[in-house]
């Protein structure tokens, strides 16, 4: 996926954390988030890859972007609306 | 969003197989995560995983420890369902199992498994 600008409103660091504990912090920032803010997730468990996308997709949020930064894997991802 | 989702996970093994053990608190997390109600059942050694103190001692490789994912479920709202003759047989009261916990019976287990959208066991 092309890397591209996207002005994060709240940042995640995930990383260290195991499956599932990313999408459960991500799940919890999320709730915090009015629709269309963008959470910028750093994580480094490569499950990450596959359960970012299948969370979003199953919630009703829009992952917008992933790439890699060094170690670090980064989502962004934009809150759905309600309902 | 999609109707409400319900999951139960029956845990049938206890802190001697700690990646069988971890996988079904996993998984609890990751449906809670996703707007999925829960439902954790625990019978036969798995029992043993919701005795106080237990859940600290159990860690498989590349899982995350039993001791943060518990009360992680329980925060979130998962419910813990300990079967009763598994209770009594291994001589635990609900007072030896973490707090939120609930001892019951296979009327429950079976109400709990018919009205959910998928059931697991591990």
């Amino acid at each position: 996926m092309a890397e591209i600008e996207i002005q994060a409103t709240a940042v995640l660091d995930a990383r260290g954390l195991l499956c599932p504990m990313p999408i459960v912090k991500i799940a919890k920032a999320m709730k915090g988030l009015e629709p269309g803010d963008v959470l910028r997730v750093l994580a480094t468990d490569r499950g990450s890859i596959a359960d970012v996308p299948a969370w979003a997709g199953s919630t009703g949020n829009v992952l917008l972007d992933w790439h890699q930064e060094g170690d670090a894997l980064v989502f962004l991802l934009r809150k759905g609306g309600e309902g | 969003m999609a109707d409400a989702q319900k999951l139960v996970i029956m845990v049938t093994h206890g802190p001697d197989q700690p990646e069988l053990a971890s996988i079904p608190f996993s998984m609890a997390g990751g449906a809670l995560a996703s707007d999925v109600e829960v439902v954790m059942g625990f019978q036969g050694d798995g029992c043993l995983l919701a005795k106080k103190g237990v859940a600290d001692t159990v860690a498989a490789p590349g899982c995350t420890p039993l001791g943060q994912l518990l009360p992680t479920i329980q925060e979130l709202g998962g419910k813990i369902l300990v079967c009763s003759p598994c209770c009594l047989s291994r001589g635990l009261t609900l007072d030896d199992l973490v707090d939120g916990a609930e001892i019951v019976a296979a009327g429950r287990f079976v109400a709990e498994i018919t009205s959910a959208t998928n059931t697991l066991t591990y």
